[in-house]
């Protein structure tokens, strides 16, 4: 079977930093990977280089199996060759960022129903009635024409992975979502979360929590100065830690 | 005051004020459509990533916003006429050419306005924040369905308070090209009062054409910009 999500040998520096070095991975459909690690372990480099929102300096993604098409130019800069390609497997690589990034301009249904209608063609009655359920879903529906700035972080979090699932993508990419948020308001983005990994969706997450990621993950990923110093079942990641820094950062952090 | 004066009809001024009034609120929004125009390109090549784009946008906002605007016209106008001269020269034609002083005008406070749009306009791409432009890629719109979707209401939103101000400065800066015998409110009033002696009701009559042109147009901006500013809360 094709993996839902597939990356070889990724490298990134920014300068001299080099903040990806060599790193792999391969998530199955329905499996939920949490990505953990110290701040600037290169965590959030390689989520946004999976939908090219960074350029990687080398490596491959593939998506259900559908490499992106990358060739070098004259100073050694990868770059996608088909931006067309690009833009169409973004749109099935949904992400939800660590500052929610609603459109500010836009009510909450406004911001769900935007890229449907405007990148997949979908008739606008139908975004609508399929934005107003996603909503609902997440428990903010009678926020739907409300502008982002009256919500507080949790709702609006919650309303960007609403739009997130909005565009039915094969994988969801998280970037640290509770990050920003107040500690009283993490658990409700939280609950969605996992509601979404209990109905088998492919997710990717970078994150801080580590008792979610102990609880809904597949496969845990210890990422450490831009490798993966260890991987496996949460349950050997968290209770039996091999390496001496996955001790000293779950040392520090549990 | 002698308010018999701005009579209208045949025995007074009222109606050759009224329509200088008219030609002042013409030019200003010509210039004002110029600038904005000039703006688009200039906020582009500011914001370039090549270097000598820049410097050319740089040095144009640095020379019309660091010389008196008065100088800016005589300059326009007369580097204008001298510019055209020299092209009918190549053609033959060795007369005098003087240039319709109502487009050089338009084109001369409009480079000014430009100037200061191009300001405000920059300012207004630099406060949409990144992470709404990431968002809009991740979920594959392409640059242009980003641009008219994402980034250009935005930016209109932001810049509309300081384009407010731009024109109220260009609506001014029209009183400046009355040197170019452009027969505006200023002009006018000048005119008028060298033939009737009595230069202070004239002025007077001006400032109140000027400040009806004003604050008219504040409200509208006003008006617009409480539109914009819908789903914008003030922390």
């Amino acid at each position: 079977m094709t993996s839902a999500l597939e990356i070889r040998n990724l490298k990134k520096s920014f300068g001299s930093l080099e903040v990806l070095r060599d790193v792999s991975l391969n998530a199955q459909q329905g499996e939920v990977i949490c990505i953990i690690g110290t701040s600037g372990s290169g965590k959030s480099t390689f989520l946004r280089c999976i939908n090219l929102l960074e350029t990687p300096d080398s490596g491959e993604v593939l998506v259900k199996g559908e490499l992106i098409k990358m060739k070098r130019n004259k100073n050694g800069k990868l770059n996608p060759i088909d931006q067309n390609q690009v833009d169409r497997i973004r749109s099935k690589l949904s992400m939800v960022f660590q500052d929610f990034n609603l459109w500010s301009h836009m009510t909450i249904l406004q911001n769900v129903i935007e890229a449907p209608i405007y990148v997949q063609k979908v008739e606008k009655k139908e975004a609508i009635q399929n934005g107003l359920s996603l909503l609902e879903k997440v428990g903010i529906v009678e926020k739907a024409s409300q502008y982002p700035s009256s919500l507080s972080g949790g709702q609006q979090q919650r309303a960007a992975i609403a739009r997130a699932l909005a565009m039915k993508p094969d994988v969801l990419l998280f970037d640290e979502p509770t990050s920003s948020l107040d500690p009283e308001l993490v658990s409700e983005v939280l609950k969605v979360m996992k509601s979404l990994a209990e109905e088998g969706r492919t997710m990717i997450i970078v994150t801080h929590e580590m008792g979610f990621a102990k609880e809904v993950s597949s496969k845990t990923i210890f990422l450490d100065e831009g490798r993966i110093e260890e991987e496996g079942k949460p349950n050997d990641i968290f209770n039996r830690p091999k390496s001496r820094r996955l001790k000293q950062f779950l040392a520090a952090n549990l | 005051m002698e308010l018999e004066l701005l009579a209208l009809g045949d025995n007074g001024w009222g109606d050759e004020m009224l329509r200088a009034t008219l030609v002042t609120l013409m030019v200003s929004l010509s210039a004002m459509g110029i600038g904005l125009f000039i703006s688009i390109f200039g906020t582009i090549s500011k914001l370039s990533k090549k270097k000598y784009v820049r410097i050319l946008a740089d040095t144009y906002t640095t020379v019309i916003r660091g010389i008196p605007e008065l100088l800016v016209i005589y300059l326009l106008f007369f580097g204008g006429s001298n510019a055209v001269m020299g092209l009918a020269k190549l053609f033959g034609y060795y007369g005098y050419i003087e240039l319709n002083a109502f487009v050089i005008g338009s084109f001369a406070v409009g480079a000014i306005s430009g100037a200061y749009s191009t300001e405000v306009m920059r300012g207004a791409f630099l406060s949409v924040p990144i992470g709404q432009i990431d968002a809009a890629k991740s979920v594959g719109m392409s640059k242009l369905l980003i641009f008219i979707r994402i980034t250009a209401p935005q930016v209109l939103r932001y810049a509309l308070p300081g384009l407010g101000n731009v024109w109220q400065l260009t609506l001014k800066d029209t009183a400046l090209i009355m040197v170019t015998g452009l027969v505006e409110i200023m002009r006018q009033a000048h005119v008028a009062s060298g033939s009737t002696y009595s230069p202070f009701t004239f002025y007077v009559a001006a400032a109140f054409l000027y400040l009806i042109l004003t604050t008219f147009s504040n409200r509208i901006f006003n008006r617009l910009e409480s539109w914009g500013n819908r789903g914008v809360r003030r922390e």
